[in-house]
């Protein structure tokens, strides 16, 4: 019962931090398409797609990195801030986290077969794009929004 | 399902957020108890019923909807 696979509360103000900078770099990198020389590297791949030639089975291909850095970070941040412990975790809070999970779950399925359905080629690869990130995205702003709602409601004592 | 948390509580003369500390859960699982909107666990019920030294169903009361 106390297995809950949660992070502790304070890795929540860390994902904060690293989630916040990365999510504009982010935006800058993937609507500006940006790809500094810099981070042109040759990197091993599982799978090396060439334009014109073969496709290799586990080989070294070369790429610009700085997209997948701000996705890798990305993704880390959003689980920190969505999966760690609040101040006071208990049972109704537990029940505040499962329903945004299954209601952040839906939308982002929802707009996703939206898309799939009136949504074509570069720009379904755009909604591909931000789908990675956005269940994670409505999770966090639903349950904080929920948990804001229940501090509203309290009462204060006669 | 009905409750009468605000009435022990009264009795023992003991605020939210001192049951909540007692009880180990935030003032606002208390307080959302308190006004109908969450349905406490089973042991958090027990626990309630310990700190207020009653019978669970002494606090809690089934109502008709409850069946549904």
């Amino acid at each position: 019962m106390k297995l809950n696979y949660l992070f502790p509360h304070g890795y929540k103000k860390i994902g904060l931090m690293i989630l916040i900078p990365s999510m504009i770099v982010g935006l800058i990198v993937v609507i500006y398409e940006l790809e500094p020389e810099v981070f042109d590297l040759n990197v091993p791949a599982i799978f090396v797609n060439d334009f014109f030639g073969d496709n290799e089975f586990m080989g070294m291909t070369n790429n610009n990195i700085l997209n997948e850095i701000c996705g890798v970070l990305l993704i880390i941040s959003l689980i920190l801030v969505a999966f760690s412990k609040e101040k006071q975790e208990d049972e109704l809070i537990n029940k505040i986290r499962l329903d945004s999970l299954v209601w952040a779950t839906y939308l982002n399925y929802g707009i996703l077969l939206f898309a799939m359905i009136f949504v074509y080629e570069i720009s379904f690869l755009w909604v591909m794009i931000f789908n990675m990130f956005t269940i994670l995205l409505f999770f966090i702003i639903r349950f904080n929004w929920q948990v804001m709602k229940l501090n509203k409601e309290l009462s204060y004592e006669e | 399902m009905k409750n009468s948390i605000k009435v022990e509580r009264a009795k023992k003369n003991i605020t939210q957020a001192e049951l909540a500390k007692m009880a180990k859960v935030s003032r606002q699982t208390i307080n959302a108890m308190e006004l109908g909107k969450y349905v406490p666990s089973t042991v958090l019920a027990l626990r309630l019923a310990s700190i207020f030294e009653v019978e669970v169903k002494d606090i809690f009361i089934l109502e008709d909807n409850d069946w549904e």
